[in-house]
Protein backbone atom coordinates (compact mmCIF):
# COMPACT_ATOMS: atom_id res chain seq x y z
CA UNK A 1 0.00 0.00 0.00
CA UNK A 2 2.32 2.94 1.13
CA UNK A 3 4.87 2.01 -2.05
CA UNK A 4 2.07 2.50 -4.34
CA UNK A 5 0.92 5.82 -2.60
CA UNK A 6 4.55 6.62 -3.79
CA UNK A 7 4.74 5.05 -6.70
CA UNK A 8 1.06 7.12 -7.97
CA UNK A 9 3.07 10.22 -6.80
CA UNK A 10 5.75 9.65 -8.85
CA UNK A 11 4.03 8.49 -12.25
CA UNK A 12 1.70 11.84 -11.37
CA UNK A 13 4.66 14.41 -11.80
CA UNK A 14 6.33 12.59 -14.39
CA UNK A 15 2.99 12.80 -16.28
CA UNK A 16 2.57 16.57 -15.37
CA UNK A 17 6.20 17.27 -16.62
CA UNK A 18 6.51 14.87 -19.44
CA UNK A 19 6.93 17.83 -21.96
CA UNK A 20 9.42 19.93 -20.35
CA UNK A 21 11.95 16.58 -20.73
CA UNK A 22 10.73 16.28 -24.35
CA UNK A 23 11.50 19.39 -24.87
CA UNK A 24 14.79 19.29 -22.88
CA UNK A 25 15.65 15.91 -25.03
CA UNK A 26 14.51 18.00 -28.34
CA UNK A 27 16.91 20.53 -27.55
CA UNK A 28 19.45 18.44 -26.89
CA UNK A 29 18.71 16.77 -30.21
CA UNK A 30 19.43 19.78 -31.63
CA UNK A 31 22.65 20.87 -30.15
CA UNK A 32 24.10 17.54 -30.79
CA UNK A 33 22.97 17.46 -34.64
CA UNK A 34 25.12 21.50 -34.68
CA UNK A 35 28.34 19.92 -33.29
CA UNK A 36 27.46 16.73 -36.06
CA UNK A 37 27.76 19.94 -39.03
CA UNK A 38 31.11 20.44 -37.50
CA UNK A 39 33.39 23.71 -37.58
CA UNK A 40 34.09 25.85 -34.78
CA UNK A 41 31.27 28.06 -34.60
CA UNK A 42 28.33 25.30 -34.80
CA UNK A 43 30.55 23.13 -32.44
CA UNK A 44 30.53 25.97 -29.87
CA UNK A 45 26.83 27.11 -30.45
CA UNK A 46 26.07 23.33 -29.88
CA UNK A 47 27.67 22.57 -26.89
CA UNK A 48 26.35 25.90 -25.45
CA UNK A 49 23.14 24.99 -26.00
CA UNK A 50 23.82 21.44 -24.69
CA UNK A 51 24.71 22.46 -21.44
CA UNK A 52 22.19 25.67 -21.21
CA UNK A 53 19.05 22.98 -21.94
CA UNK A 54 21.01 20.97 -18.95
CA UNK A 55 21.37 23.97 -16.99
CA UNK A 56 17.53 25.20 -17.58
CA UNK A 57 15.80 22.02 -16.81
CA UNK A 58 17.97 21.24 -13.94
CA UNK A 59 17.14 24.87 -12.40
CA UNK A 60 13.44 24.37 -13.81
CA UNK A 61 12.52 20.92 -12.53
CA UNK A 62 12.64 21.74 -8.62
CA UNK A 63 10.82 25.33 -8.56
CA UNK A 64 7.36 23.32 -11.05
CA UNK A 65 7.94 20.42 -9.05
CA UNK A 66 8.38 21.10 -5.29
CA UNK A 67 8.24 24.72 -5.07
CA UNK A 68 5.72 25.19 -6.69
CA UNK A 69 3.18 22.60 -4.83
CA UNK A 70 3.23 24.69 -2.08
CA UNK A 71 2.91 27.99 -3.53
CA UNK A 72 -0.08 27.11 -5.48
CA UNK A 73 -1.04 24.87 -2.53
CA UNK A 74 -1.31 21.61 -3.91
CA UNK A 75 0.66 20.56 -0.84
CA UNK A 76 -2.43 20.32 1.14
CA UNK A 77 -4.44 17.74 -1.01
CA UNK A 78 -1.03 15.74 -1.51
CA UNK A 79 -0.54 15.57 2.34
CA UNK A 80 -3.76 14.41 2.68
CA UNK A 81 -2.97 10.97 1.48
CA UNK A 82 -1.36 7.97 3.08
CA UNK A 83 1.94 9.43 2.73
CA UNK A 84 4.50 10.66 5.95
CA UNK A 85 6.83 13.64 5.21
CA UNK A 86 9.70 10.34 4.78
CA UNK A 87 7.78 9.00 2.11
CA UNK A 88 6.86 12.34 0.15
CA UNK A 89 10.30 13.31 0.23
CA UNK A 90 11.59 9.99 -1.08
CA UNK A 91 8.88 10.55 -3.80
CA UNK A 92 9.80 14.29 -4.83
CA UNK A 93 13.89 13.04 -4.71
CA UNK A 94 13.16 9.95 -7.31
CA UNK A 95 10.64 12.24 -9.53
CA UNK A 96 12.81 14.83 -10.11
CA UNK A 97 15.94 13.58 -9.97
CA UNK A 98 14.67 10.88 -12.22
CA UNK A 99 12.73 13.46 -14.35
CA UNK A 100 16.70 15.25 -15.00
CA UNK A 101 18.36 12.04 -15.38
CA UNK A 102 16.78 10.84 -18.43
CA UNK A 103 17.04 13.46 -20.20
CA UNK A 104 21.02 14.05 -18.73
CA UNK A 105 21.83 10.89 -19.39
CA UNK A 106 20.33 9.96 -22.64
CA UNK A 107 22.15 13.41 -24.11
CA UNK A 108 25.39 12.66 -22.02
CA UNK A 109 25.25 9.08 -23.64
CA UNK A 110 25.00 10.40 -26.80
CA UNK A 111 27.44 13.22 -26.50
CA UNK A 112 30.33 10.62 -25.53
CA UNK A 113 28.95 8.06 -27.99
CA UNK A 114 29.35 11.11 -30.62
CA UNK A 115 32.61 12.07 -29.66
CA UNK A 116 33.98 8.71 -29.45
CA UNK A 117 32.67 7.92 -32.97
CA UNK A 118 33.81 10.81 -34.84
CA UNK A 119 37.25 11.28 -34.88
CA UNK A 120 37.27 15.17 -35.47
CA UNK A 121 37.14 15.38 -31.27
CA UNK A 122 39.29 13.30 -29.77
CA UNK A 123 38.79 10.73 -27.25
CA UNK A 124 40.86 12.58 -24.65
CA UNK A 125 37.44 15.23 -24.37
CA UNK A 126 35.60 12.39 -22.67
CA UNK A 127 36.54 12.57 -19.25
CA UNK A 128 36.33 16.51 -19.26
CA UNK A 129 33.11 16.01 -20.85
CA UNK A 130 31.72 13.59 -17.82
CA UNK A 131 33.07 15.92 -15.40
CA UNK A 132 31.22 19.23 -16.69
CA UNK A 133 28.20 17.23 -17.31
CA UNK A 134 28.14 15.59 -13.55
CA UNK A 135 28.71 18.85 -12.75
CA UNK A 136 25.57 19.77 -13.38
CA UNK A 137 23.88 16.99 -11.76
CA UNK A 138 25.44 18.36 -8.35
CA UNK A 139 24.18 21.34 -9.13
CA UNK A 140 20.94 20.41 -9.95
CA UNK A 141 21.08 18.17 -7.01
CA UNK A 142 21.89 20.94 -4.74
CA UNK A 143 18.46 23.30 -6.12
CA UNK A 144 16.66 20.31 -5.17
CA UNK A 145 17.85 20.24 -2.01
CA UNK A 146 17.33 23.52 -1.59
CA UNK A 147 13.74 23.86 -2.59
CA UNK A 148 12.61 20.67 -0.16
CA UNK A 149 14.15 21.59 2.79
CA UNK A 150 13.94 25.04 2.52
CA UNK A 151 10.47 25.06 1.05
CA UNK A 152 11.07 28.80 -0.01
CA UNK A 153 11.33 30.06 -3.48
CA UNK A 154 13.51 32.72 -2.54
CA UNK A 155 16.31 30.35 -1.54
CA UNK A 156 15.85 28.24 -4.19
CA UNK A 157 16.19 30.98 -6.78
CA UNK A 158 19.34 32.09 -4.36
CA UNK A 159 20.63 28.07 -4.97
CA UNK A 160 19.88 28.36 -8.87
CA UNK A 161 21.74 31.22 -9.32
CA UNK A 162 25.04 29.91 -6.67
CA UNK A 163 24.73 26.78 -8.91
CA UNK A 164 24.20 28.73 -12.31
CA UNK A 165 27.38 30.80 -11.54
CA UNK A 166 29.72 28.17 -10.33
CA UNK A 167 29.40 26.13 -13.63
CA UNK A 168 31.62 28.73 -15.55
CA UNK A 169 33.69 28.81 -12.75
CA UNK A 170 34.37 24.96 -12.17
CA UNK A 171 34.59 24.94 -16.13
CA UNK A 172 37.49 27.43 -16.06
CA UNK A 173 39.12 25.15 -13.22
CA UNK A 174 38.84 22.29 -15.47
CA UNK A 175 40.24 23.33 -18.70
CA UNK A 176 43.18 25.46 -16.45
CA UNK A 177 44.07 22.09 -15.04
CA UNK A 178 46.97 21.03 -17.04
CA UNK A 179 47.02 17.42 -16.67
CA UNK A 180 43.38 17.35 -17.72
CA UNK A 181 44.26 19.72 -20.35
CA UNK A 182 47.24 17.89 -21.93
CA UNK A 183 44.48 14.72 -21.65
CA UNK A 184 41.94 16.54 -23.94
CA UNK A 185 43.77 16.05 -26.77
CA UNK A 186 45.00 12.78 -26.28
CA UNK A 187 43.49 10.08 -28.95
CA UNK A 188 42.56 7.61 -26.65
CA UNK A 189 40.31 8.35 -22.92
CA UNK A 190 42.53 8.80 -20.15
CA UNK A 191 41.53 8.34 -16.30
CA UNK A 192 44.13 9.91 -14.56
CA UNK A 193 43.76 10.26 -11.20
CA UNK A 194 43.31 13.87 -11.43
CA UNK A 195 39.91 12.94 -13.37
CA UNK A 196 39.11 10.07 -11.10
CA UNK A 197 39.60 12.41 -8.06
CA UNK A 198 37.20 14.87 -9.60
CA UNK A 199 34.38 12.38 -10.50
CA UNK A 200 34.83 10.78 -6.58
CA UNK A 201 34.21 14.04 -5.39
CA UNK A 202 31.30 14.90 -7.78
CA UNK A 203 29.89 11.48 -6.51
CA UNK A 204 30.23 11.58 -3.21
CA UNK A 205 29.11 15.45 -2.98
CA UNK A 206 25.35 13.66 -5.05
CA UNK A 207 25.45 11.65 -2.07
CA UNK A 208 25.51 13.94 0.16
CA UNK A 209 23.35 16.59 -0.96
CA UNK A 210 20.64 13.84 -1.06
CA UNK A 211 21.18 12.32 2.07
CA UNK A 212 21.15 15.43 3.97
CA UNK A 213 18.02 16.17 2.61
CA UNK A 214 16.44 13.20 3.67
CA UNK A 215 17.83 13.42 7.11
CA UNK A 216 16.69 17.36 7.15
CA UNK A 217 13.19 16.59 5.87
CA UNK A 218 12.65 13.80 8.82
CA UNK A 219 13.73 15.83 11.06
CA UNK A 220 10.84 18.48 10.24
CA UNK A 221 8.03 19.06 13.06
CA UNK A 222 5.82 21.58 11.29
CA UNK A 223 5.11 20.13 7.56
CA UNK A 224 2.61 22.35 6.49
CA UNK B 1 -12.11 0.13 15.64
CA UNK B 2 -12.43 2.23 18.66
CA UNK B 3 -15.31 4.23 20.14
CA UNK B 4 -13.75 7.29 19.62
CA UNK B 5 -12.95 8.77 16.44
CA UNK B 6 -10.53 11.37 17.40
CA UNK B 7 -9.43 11.64 20.85
CA UNK B 8 -7.13 14.74 22.27
CA UNK B 9 -5.14 14.82 25.92
CA UNK B 10 -3.17 17.67 27.26
CA UNK B 11 -1.98 18.36 23.86
CA UNK B 12 0.31 21.72 23.18
CA UNK B 13 1.70 23.25 20.50
CA UNK B 14 4.17 26.73 21.00
CA UNK B 15 4.86 28.81 18.57
CA UNK B 16 6.53 32.48 18.88
CA UNK B 17 3.56 34.31 18.78
CA UNK B 18 0.89 31.50 19.62
CA UNK B 19 0.30 28.51 21.41
CA UNK B 20 -2.25 25.70 21.59
CA UNK B 21 -2.78 25.25 24.97
CA UNK B 22 -3.86 22.45 26.50
CA UNK B 23 -6.41 20.42 23.89
CA UNK B 24 -8.64 17.92 25.36
CA UNK B 25 -10.99 16.88 23.18
CA UNK B 26 -13.04 14.03 21.99
CA UNK B 27 -15.07 13.13 18.95
CA UNK B 28 -16.97 9.94 19.52
CA UNK B 29 -17.45 7.49 16.41
CA UNK B 30 -20.62 8.32 14.37
CA UNK B 31 -20.78 11.73 14.91
CA UNK B 32 -20.24 15.39 13.59
CA UNK B 33 -18.41 17.56 15.68
CA UNK B 34 -18.27 21.55 14.94
CA UNK B 35 -14.96 23.42 15.90
CA UNK B 36 -16.00 26.96 16.31
CA UNK B 37 -13.68 29.93 16.23
CA UNK B 38 -12.63 33.42 15.19
CA UNK B 39 -9.64 33.19 12.64
CA UNK B 40 -6.18 32.45 14.14
CA UNK B 41 -8.02 30.93 17.18
CA UNK B 42 -6.35 27.35 16.57
CA UNK B 43 -8.88 25.64 14.65
CA UNK B 44 -6.09 24.43 11.67
CA UNK B 45 -3.48 24.20 14.08
CA UNK B 46 -5.88 21.67 15.74
CA UNK B 47 -6.98 19.80 12.33
CA UNK B 48 -3.09 19.33 11.19
CA UNK B 49 -2.07 18.00 14.28
CA UNK B 50 -4.74 15.88 14.10
CA UNK B 51 -3.26 14.58 10.33
CA UNK B 52 0.08 14.33 11.75
CA UNK B 53 1.44 16.99 9.72
CA UNK B 54 2.50 19.43 12.36
CA UNK B 55 3.78 17.21 15.78
CA UNK B 56 2.49 18.54 19.16
CA UNK B 57 5.12 19.48 21.24
CA UNK B 58 3.27 17.91 24.44
CA UNK B 59 0.02 15.24 24.89
CA UNK B 60 -1.20 12.48 23.06
CA UNK B 61 -3.27 12.47 19.60
CA UNK B 62 -5.11 9.21 18.75
CA UNK B 63 -6.93 9.49 15.57
CA UNK B 64 -9.66 6.30 14.30
CA UNK B 65 -7.23 4.28 17.54
CA UNK B 66 -3.78 5.66 15.40
CA UNK B 67 -1.31 7.38 17.66
CA UNK B 68 -0.33 10.56 15.44
CA UNK B 69 1.79 11.23 14.33
CA UNK B 70 3.79 8.09 14.56
CA UNK B 71 1.10 6.42 12.42
CA UNK B 72 -0.25 9.01 10.39
CA UNK B 73 0.34 6.84 7.60
CA UNK B 74 -2.24 4.14 8.11
CA UNK B 75 -4.64 6.71 10.04
CA UNK B 76 -4.64 8.67 6.35
CA UNK B 77 -6.14 5.43 4.67
CA UNK B 78 -9.83 6.19 6.54
CA UNK B 79 -9.50 9.94 6.79
CA UNK B 80 -10.77 12.29 4.26
CA UNK B 81 -9.34 15.85 4.29
CA UNK B 82 -10.29 19.05 2.70
CA UNK B 83 -9.24 22.68 3.63
CA UNK B 84 -10.24 26.00 2.82
CA UNK B 85 -6.48 26.25 1.27
CA UNK B 86 -6.25 23.17 -0.86
CA UNK B 87 -6.09 23.26 -4.42
CA UNK B 88 -6.12 20.53 -6.77
CA UNK B 89 -3.48 20.54 -9.82
CA UNK B 90 -4.91 23.37 -12.06
CA UNK B 91 -3.75 21.94 -15.07
CA UNK B 92 -5.41 19.17 -14.40
CA UNK B 93 -8.57 17.69 -15.16
CA UNK B 94 -10.89 16.41 -12.71
CA UNK B 95 -11.63 12.82 -14.67
CA UNK B 96 -7.52 13.38 -14.41
CA UNK B 97 -7.46 14.01 -10.35
CA UNK B 98 -10.15 11.31 -10.10
CA UNK B 99 -8.19 8.34 -11.69
CA UNK B 100 -5.07 9.42 -9.44
CA UNK B 101 -7.39 8.97 -6.49
CA UNK B 102 -8.25 5.80 -7.01
CA UNK B 103 -5.35 4.37 -7.99
CA UNK B 104 -4.53 5.10 -4.32
CA UNK B 105 -7.99 3.90 -2.72
CA UNK B 106 -8.64 0.74 -2.90
CA UNK B 107 -12.65 1.34 -1.48
CA UNK B 108 -13.17 4.26 -3.86
CA UNK B 109 -16.71 4.15 -5.27
CA UNK B 110 -16.73 4.94 -8.81
CA UNK B 111 -20.60 4.79 -8.61
CA UNK B 112 -21.06 7.20 -5.95
CA UNK B 113 -18.30 9.15 -7.59
CA UNK B 114 -20.32 9.60 -11.05
CA UNK B 115 -23.18 10.61 -8.29
CA UNK B 116 -21.52 13.56 -7.24
CA UNK B 117 -20.52 14.84 -10.37
CA UNK B 118 -23.99 15.18 -11.14
CA UNK B 119 -25.11 16.81 -7.81
CA UNK B 120 -22.55 18.98 -8.28
CA UNK B 121 -22.93 19.91 -11.42
CA UNK B 122 -19.50 19.16 -12.55
CA UNK B 123 -17.73 18.32 -15.73
CA UNK B 124 -14.84 15.62 -15.55
CA UNK B 125 -13.55 16.15 -18.18
CA UNK B 126 -13.08 20.04 -17.53
CA UNK B 127 -9.52 21.57 -15.99
CA UNK B 128 -9.71 22.46 -12.94
CA UNK B 129 -8.26 25.95 -13.31
CA UNK B 130 -11.22 27.21 -15.34
CA UNK B 131 -13.53 26.32 -12.38
CA UNK B 132 -15.40 28.48 -9.90
CA UNK B 133 -14.05 28.34 -6.38
CA UNK B 134 -17.32 26.84 -5.38
CA UNK B 135 -16.65 23.95 -8.30
CA UNK B 136 -13.46 23.75 -6.16
CA UNK B 137 -14.64 23.21 -3.32
CA UNK B 138 -16.97 20.80 -4.43
CA UNK B 139 -14.47 18.42 -6.80
CA UNK B 140 -12.14 18.62 -3.61
CA UNK B 141 -15.33 17.18 -1.83
CA UNK B 142 -15.90 14.79 -4.39
CA UNK B 143 -12.47 13.15 -4.64
CA UNK B 144 -12.26 13.40 -0.71
CA UNK B 145 -15.92 11.58 -0.16
CA UNK B 146 -15.34 8.99 -2.56
CA UNK B 147 -12.96 7.24 -1.02
CA UNK B 148 -15.63 6.45 1.54
CA UNK B 149 -13.20 7.99 4.98
CA UNK B 150 -14.53 6.92 7.96
CA UNK B 151 -13.13 10.19 8.94
CA UNK B 152 -13.87 13.31 7.61
CA UNK B 153 -11.69 16.36 8.27
CA UNK B 154 -13.05 19.45 6.57
CA UNK B 155 -11.61 22.89 7.58
CA UNK B 156 -13.64 25.97 6.78
CA UNK B 157 -14.88 23.48 3.68
CA UNK B 158 -17.77 26.24 3.28
CA UNK B 159 -15.70 29.93 3.44
CA UNK B 160 -16.30 31.73 0.39
CA UNK B 161 -19.32 29.46 -0.91
CA UNK B 162 -22.90 31.04 -2.25
CA UNK B 163 -25.85 30.19 -0.23
CA UNK B 164 -26.56 27.20 -2.75
CA UNK B 165 -23.21 25.93 -3.07
CA UNK B 166 -23.18 25.90 0.85
CA UNK B 167 -26.13 23.82 1.33
CA UNK B 168 -25.45 21.53 -1.71
CA UNK B 169 -22.49 20.61 0.36
CA UNK B 170 -23.96 20.66 3.85
CA UNK B 171 -26.81 18.42 2.36
CA UNK B 172 -24.07 15.66 0.72
CA UNK B 173 -22.17 15.58 4.36
CA UNK B 174 -25.30 15.24 6.55
CA UNK B 175 -26.19 12.32 3.57
CA UNK B 176 -22.97 10.98 4.51
CA UNK B 177 -23.66 10.34 7.94
CA UNK B 178 -26.23 7.97 7.25
CA UNK B 179 -23.34 5.49 7.50
CA UNK B 180 -23.30 5.57 11.79
CA UNK B 181 -19.94 4.23 11.61
CA UNK B 182 -18.82 7.37 10.13
CA UNK B 183 -17.74 10.76 11.77
CA UNK B 184 -17.47 14.40 11.13
CA UNK B 185 -14.80 16.91 12.30
CA UNK B 186 -16.17 19.84 10.81
CA UNK B 187 -14.13 23.75 11.71
CA UNK B 188 -15.63 27.21 10.65
CA UNK B 189 -16.48 30.37 11.80
CA UNK B 190 -19.79 30.30 10.19
CA UNK B 191 -22.19 29.14 12.74
CA UNK B 192 -25.46 28.96 10.44
CA UNK B 193 -23.35 25.79 8.83
CA UNK B 194 -21.96 24.41 12.25
CA UNK B 195 -25.57 24.68 14.02
CA UNK B 196 -27.21 22.80 10.73
CA UNK B 197 -25.03 19.72 10.92
CA UNK B 198 -23.23 19.42 14.03
CA UNK B 199 -24.41 16.85 17.12
CA UNK B 200 -20.94 18.69 19.06
CA UNK B 201 -20.17 21.53 19.16
CA UNK B 202 -16.28 22.83 20.87
CA UNK B 203 -15.32 26.72 20.99
CA UNK B 204 -11.86 27.36 20.74
CA UNK B 205 -10.03 30.72 21.10
CA UNK B 206 -7.04 32.09 21.31
CA UNK B 207 -5.46 28.53 21.48
CA UNK B 208 -7.77 26.91 24.21
CA UNK B 209 -11.00 25.17 24.41
CA UNK B 210 -13.39 27.03 25.90
CA UNK B 211 -16.05 24.75 25.60
CA UNK B 212 -17.40 21.81 24.19
CA UNK B 213 -20.30 19.56 24.13
CA UNK B 214 -23.95 18.27 22.74
CA UNK B 215 -25.47 21.05 20.60
CA UNK B 216 -28.80 20.53 21.81
CA UNK B 217 -27.12 21.14 25.51
CA UNK B 218 -25.94 23.94 24.74
CA UNK B 219 -29.02 25.53 22.76
CA UNK B 220 -31.21 24.13 25.80
CA UNK B 221 -28.28 25.96 28.88
CA UNK B 222 -28.17 29.07 26.60
CA UNK B 223 -30.67 31.77 27.64
CA UNK B 224 -31.07 35.93 27.19
CA UNK B 225 -33.15 36.55 30.42
CA UNK B 226 -34.21 40.49 29.81
CA UNK B 227 -34.85 42.55 33.19
CA UNK B 228 -36.27 45.39 34.81
CA UNK B 229 -34.72 46.25 38.01
CA UNK B 230 -36.03 48.20 40.97
CA UNK B 231 -35.25 52.10 40.69
CA UNK B 232 -31.76 52.07 42.31
CA UNK B 233 -31.09 48.56 42.64
CA UNK B 234 -28.06 47.17 40.46
CA UNK B 235 -29.07 43.66 39.42
CA UNK B 236 -26.51 40.84 40.69
CA UNK B 237 -24.96 38.54 38.21
CA UNK B 238 -26.88 34.85 39.25
CA UNK B 239 -25.17 31.51 39.71
CA UNK B 240 -25.36 30.37 36.30
CA UNK B 241 -24.97 33.94 34.85
CA UNK B 242 -21.29 34.61 32.98
CA UNK B 243 -22.94 38.05 32.12
CA UNK B 244 -25.26 41.21 33.31
CA UNK B 245 -25.75 44.47 31.35
CA UNK B 246 -27.66 47.35 33.03
CA UNK B 247 -28.60 50.36 31.77
CA UNK B 248 -30.70 52.30 34.25
CA UNK B 249 -33.58 50.18 35.11
CA UNK B 250 -32.88 47.95 32.45
CA UNK B 251 -30.63 45.09 32.34
CA UNK B 252 -29.93 41.77 30.31
CA UNK B 253 -28.54 38.86 31.55
CA UNK B 254 -26.99 36.18 29.54
CA UNK B 255 -27.03 32.47 31.36
CA UNK B 256 -25.02 29.54 30.22
CA UNK B 257 -26.10 27.08 32.57
CA UNK B 258 -30.43 28.37 32.66
CA UNK B 259 -32.70 26.55 34.96
CA UNK B 260 -36.21 27.95 34.81
CA UNK B 261 -35.40 28.66 38.54
CA UNK B 262 -33.25 31.39 37.83
CA UNK B 263 -35.93 33.99 36.74
CA UNK B 264 -37.91 32.87 39.67
CA UNK B 265 -34.39 33.81 41.48
CA UNK B 266 -34.41 37.34 39.75
CA UNK B 267 -38.31 37.86 40.62
CA UNK B 268 -36.79 37.30 44.35
CA UNK B 269 -34.45 40.26 44.19
CA UNK B 270 -37.37 42.38 42.97
CA UNK B 271 -36.83 42.33 39.44
CA UNK B 272 -39.54 41.69 37.02
CA UNK B 273 -38.68 39.04 34.53
CA UNK B 274 -39.43 40.83 30.65
CA UNK B 275 -38.73 37.80 28.84
CA UNK B 276 -36.56 34.66 28.57
CA UNK B 277 -34.71 34.10 25.14
CA UNK B 278 -33.21 31.32 23.38
CA UNK B 279 -30.05 32.34 21.75
CA UNK B 280 -28.49 31.73 18.07
CA UNK B 281 -25.14 29.54 17.96
CA UNK B 282 -23.51 32.96 16.68
CA UNK B 283 -24.85 34.60 20.07
CA UNK B 284 -23.81 31.48 22.38
CA UNK B 285 -20.52 31.50 20.67
CA UNK B 286 -19.69 35.35 21.08
CA UNK B 287 -20.75 35.86 24.73
CA UNK B 288 -18.75 32.40 25.29
CA UNK B 289 -15.57 33.76 23.80
CA UNK B 290 -16.02 37.55 25.34
CA UNK B 291 -16.45 35.67 29.10
CA UNK B 292 -13.85 33.02 28.17
CA UNK B 293 -11.55 36.40 27.37
CA UNK B 294 -12.77 38.10 30.55
CA UNK B 295 -11.48 34.97 32.53
CA UNK B 296 -8.39 35.26 31.32
CA UNK B 297 -7.85 39.06 31.54
CA UNK B 298 -8.95 38.93 35.43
Amino acid sequence: MKGSVVQALILTDWHRHRLHILLCLVCGGLALALIQVGGELPTIFGATVFFVGLIVLGSMLPVSNVINERKKQTLPFLMSLPLSVTQYTAAKIVSTVGMFLVPWLTLVVAAVSFIATHPVIPDGFIPAILIAAIFTFVGFCVIAGVALVSESEGATIAATIGSNSLYGFGWYLLIRNPAIRADMSSPVIVWSREVLTILGIEIAVIALILGLTFYLQSRKRDFI
Amino acid sequence: MTDLAIQLNAVMKKYRYFTLDNIDLQLPAGQIMGLIGPNGAGKSTTIRILLGLIHQDQGDVQVLGHRMPAEQVAAKWDIGFASEDMRLYEGMTLDWHMSFIRSIYPKWDAAYSQLLLKRFGLRAQQKIKGFSHGQRVKATLLLVLARRPQLLVLDEPTTGLDPVARHEILRELTAVMTDEGRSILFSSHNTQDVEQISDQITFIDRGRIIDSMDKEAYLDRWRRLRLEAPSGIELPALPGIINIRQTGRLAVATANAFVPDLANAYENTGARVQSVENMTLEEIFVANVEHSREEVEV
